[in-house]
């Protein structure tokens, strides 16, 4: 009976249909379990995520250390001391330049392997899409630590194929070197989540019926032609979705570079979030987490401008593919 | 404190005279001695009520030597009070920066645990983060007239009338010993044993080894990386022996010449140590991929055999006999001025291995119990047990019996008798300023830090090494000055003359009697 009733009220919620002429309060009755049964993962979000997301605004107004009572309200201080730190800024657009590099790096070799992937006559495909995928289910701090060693100067396996192939005549610093060292992080961050955005393009290209291909050939279009004309058009909604996750995905990449280094040398890798946590938990000094909120707070603008975005153009891409279905 | 002596090249070499015989010796040294340490602890009977129910007792520390007490002392522990479980967390100090404040901040911090290096003391006190031993230990004031004159300090261990923590060991040390690889050193002539290298030697040493190693063996390693770089440590003690300066516990003081309360970033000497580091690197003497390494990285690869020196301090002793038994090494005092009477290094009696109590733990009696072994000689002398030596104790009669009854390590040796020709114990201005944490609480984080603008003339990104560290300490000074007035404004007593120490004399240990002279 109950379970009738939130079908029934979900149903109702799937189609648009809005109860004429009810209050909220029976409305939200009506629905009562669809609530109950969103409510503790309301509960948690509240505790994990809201909470502590209204609770750093407020820090970002305060001079504190983040573990005294001592807690001074500052107003804007932080914020005005944050837009004349150049460090700051360094790290903000370095996170810009380090998205502005990878994601798209990622997205369109992700895709042309996706498009392998996908055709039904390659037979290795399932092995191939699980090995893309490990390194997405590793921990990104192991990854950091374990790459420190494949990148490592000294006997590390990359410069000693370097070497051995003559392509450097030194072992090259990669990760002490103030102009490879975000660049090596980002190669190892596209290759650790490469595998999910291909699964994203895999479940994509699942939209693009195998006998438009087939009807295409017929008519004598060739493998080029083919992704051009069919398959770029159809997927081109959920390339909009894709592009926007990986880019949130790229500016959060702190496991990666604290563990590979640090935000060094003398901050060349430090991204946003290496600085936010340097004055938050950083050592030299005493901790600044009404600072870090502060800037966190102001990077979040960012991330949320980007998400806003990714809103949008999922909106677009739902439009795009309802006109796909309806034509 | 031991009586001061003068500080001079002849007992630079006195000390460095032993560690020929120390670097064969030490090679004997083995794992299977470390994993006798429990042999020398008894649990004695409970001094207070412990717990009936099952219990598990949480400590987090900094690990290194004392780890190897503690782990034994605490499984020695469960086997006579099976119901108390000790879980164990030696971690990295920044880990500890970390996650003691949260655990404070949640209500669920470690029973017993070590200070983070960004919260003096007195804060945590202030705040209630702390209980004092006064409360929780039974026999208090017997328990602490066991400890030598000198071991408990206002604004160290005592605060406002009672005592929070108590120094386990003495903490006479440096960062800095040259630790070395004797078979590297010998294809190429060198004994850092026969007497102390001096800058240039050191240097010429490392091109030496360098060059016979062809690739595969460098002069020195390096952990250059990351936030725990070596390079303050490595600068700073360099530098120190060419212009005395203070020790580098608290922001406030560090680098800074006590006789006249300046920061000493831009001397001669800093620049110069900078200069003889970015020499060896132009040298191509370091091991490479120094900029990439942290302190911890770089000491953990040295017993690998690809380089002939590094830096680092006691601890790493017993850590590379233990985990690599096989690898022999052995230690020396850290290079010299070319010229003149290498002048001592400077610490602070802040007491090594404080251990602080949760103020809201609620097993105060088995932390009581706890304590109150590790600070009797029973207990002193298993700590040197454990360690070989390597820890020293406070009780002149621990330290007696551990000589008489244990096997003591002979780089441990070594090693104490270079900290003790080598260290005087500095001015604190704990000590001298009641209101210091005011500051010292007050003191923003520097960025770029010493460690950082060092790590950007290494990396090539900063150039001019005289410009860099003017920059440094005309911001270090402002910092220090900040705070300063942020202190007066709360009402702290405190001036920067508080700063300066007219009567300190490098050479000396700074005694209860110089502060006394400067009221």
């Amino acid at each position: 009976m109950a379970i009738g009733t939130a079908g029934r009220a979900g149903r109702l919620m799937q189609q648009g249909h809005r109860p004429q002429g009810r209050s909220l309060g029976r409305r939200i009755w009506a629905a009562r379990w669809c609530y109950l049964f969103a409510l503790p993962n309301l509960i948690l979000a509240a505790g994990f995520t809201f909470y502590p997301t209204i609770m750093s605004w407020y820090f970002s107004f305060l001079d504190w250390s983040g573990f005294t009572s001592d807690r001074q309200w500052v107003g804007l201080a932080n914020f005005r001391e944050i837009i004349h730190d150049t460090y700051f800024w360094h790290a903000y657009l370095r996170s810009l330049e380090f998205m502005a590099v990878a994601v798209p790096i990622q997205v369109i070799l992700a895709f042309i392997m996706a498009l392998i992937l996908n055709d039904a006559s390659y037979k290795f495909g399932p092995l191939f899409r699980t090995l893309f995928f490990l390194p997405v289910v590793t921990s990104a701090a192991i990854v950091g630590i374990v790459m420190t060693f494949v990148f490592s100067p000294f006997n590390g396996p990359i410069n000693q194929a370097l070497l051995q192939a003559r392509l450097a005549n030194s072992p090259v610093d990669f990760l002490g070197n103030p102009n490879t060292a975000l660049w090596t992080i980002a190669g190892v961050w596209v290759w650790k989540w490469f595998g999910i955005t291909m699964i994203y393009w895999l479940a994509a290209l699942q939209v693009v019926p195998q006998e438009i291909y087939e009807a295409a050939e017929v008519d004598g279009a060739g493998r080029w032609r083919l992704h051009r004309d069919i398959t770029a058009p159809m997927v081109f909604p959920f390339a909009v979705v894709i592009v926007l996750i990986t880019i949130v995905g790229s500016l959060n990449v702190f496991g990666l570079v604290q563990t590979m280094t640090g935000g060094g040398p003398f901050f060349a890798s430090e991204v946003m979030e290496v600085y936010i946590y340097r004055n938050a938990f950083g050592e030299g000094g005493i901790p600044r987490l009404g600072y870090a909120s502060a800037a966190a707070l102001f990077f979040g603008i960012t991330v949320l401008a980007l998400s806003l975005l990714q809103g949008y153009g999922l909106k677009k891409a739902n439009d795009a593919r309802a006109q796909l279905r309806a034509g | 404190m031991t009586s001061a002596h003068r500080f001079s090249r002849r007992t630079v070499l006195r000390a460095a005279g032993g560690l020929g015989a120390a670097a064969a010796f030490g090679a004997r040294l083995n794992a299977t001695s470390a994993q006798d340490s429990t042999s020398g602890i008894t649990i004695p009977q409970p001094s207070t009520t412990l717990p009936t129910d099952d219990v598990t007792f949480r400590w987090i520390d900094s690990g290194d030597l004392k780890s190897f007490f503690y782990k034994a002392l605490f499984a020695k522990y469960h086997e006579a009070h099976g119901n108390i479980t000790i879980k164990y967390d030696p971690l990295p100090w920044d880990e500890i920066n970390r996650i003691v404040p949260l655990g404070v901040q949640n209500g669920n911090a470690h029973d017993v645990f070590a200070m983070p290096p960004d919260v003096p003391a007195a804060t945590a006190v202030a705040e209630g983060w702390v209980a004092a031993l006064d409360d929780i230990m039974p026999n208090f004031t017997e328990w602490k007239a066991r400890f030598p004159i000198g071991s408990f300090t206002d604004g160290v261990t005592d605060f406002g009338g009672k005592t929070y923590t108590f120094p386990v060991t003495s903490d006479k040390r440096s960062s800095t010993v040259l630790f070395y690889n004797p078979a590297i050193l010998q294809k190429v002539g060198v004994d850092p044993s026969a007497k102390p290298l001096t800058w240039t030697e050191f240097r010429e040493a490392a091109q030496k080894i360098t060059k016979q190693g062809k690739g595969q063996e460098f002069g020195l390693l390096l952990g250059g990386g990351k936030a725990s770089s070596q390079f303050p440590a490595i600068i700073g003690n360099l530098s120190r022996m060419i212009h005395p300066a203070g020790g580098s516990s608290g922001a406030a003081t560090y680098m800074i010449d006590w006789k006249t309360g300046d920061y000493i970033f831009t001397s001669d000497a800093v620049i110069g140590a900078i200069e003889l580091l970015l020499a060896m690197k132009s040298d191509g003497s370091i091991v490479p991929g120094a900029a990439s390494l942290g302190s911890a990285d770089a000491r953990a690869r040295f017993p690998q055999g690809h380089a002939g020196m590094i830096f680092s301090g006691p601890w790493d002793i017993v850590n590379y006999q233990t985990n690599s038994p096989d690898f022999k090494f052995a230690l020396a005092s850290q290079p010299v001025p070319d010229s003149g009477t290498p002048a001592p290094l400077t610490f602070e009696q802040t007491g090594s291995n404080l251990n602080w109590v949760y103020a809201k733990s609620k097993y105060h009696a088995i932390t009581a119990d706890l304590f109150s072994y590790i600070g009797s000689v029973d207990g002193q002398v298993a700590i040197m047990a454990a360690t070989k030596g390597n820890l020293q104790s406070l009780f002149p009669e621990a330290a007696k019996q551990a000589q008489e009854t244990v096997q003591m390590d002979p780089l441990a040796k070594t090693a104490l008798d270079l900290f003790n020709s080598q260290i005087r114990l500095g001015p604190m201005m704990s000590v001298r300023v009641p209101d210091y944490s005011a500051v010292q609480f007050g003191i923003k984080k520097l960025n770029p830090d010493f460690g950082d603008v060092i790590q950007g003339l290494f990396s090539g990104q900063l150039k001019d090494p005289k410009k860099a560290m003017q920059d440094l300490q005309d911001r270090s000074n402002k910092n220090l000055d900040d705070a300063i007035k942020a202190a007066q404004a709360k009402g702290a007593k405190v001036t920067r003359d508080d700063w300066i120490y007219p009567n300190w004399d490098p050479t000396k240990d700074y005694g209860e009697a110089d502060y006394k002279a400067l009221t």
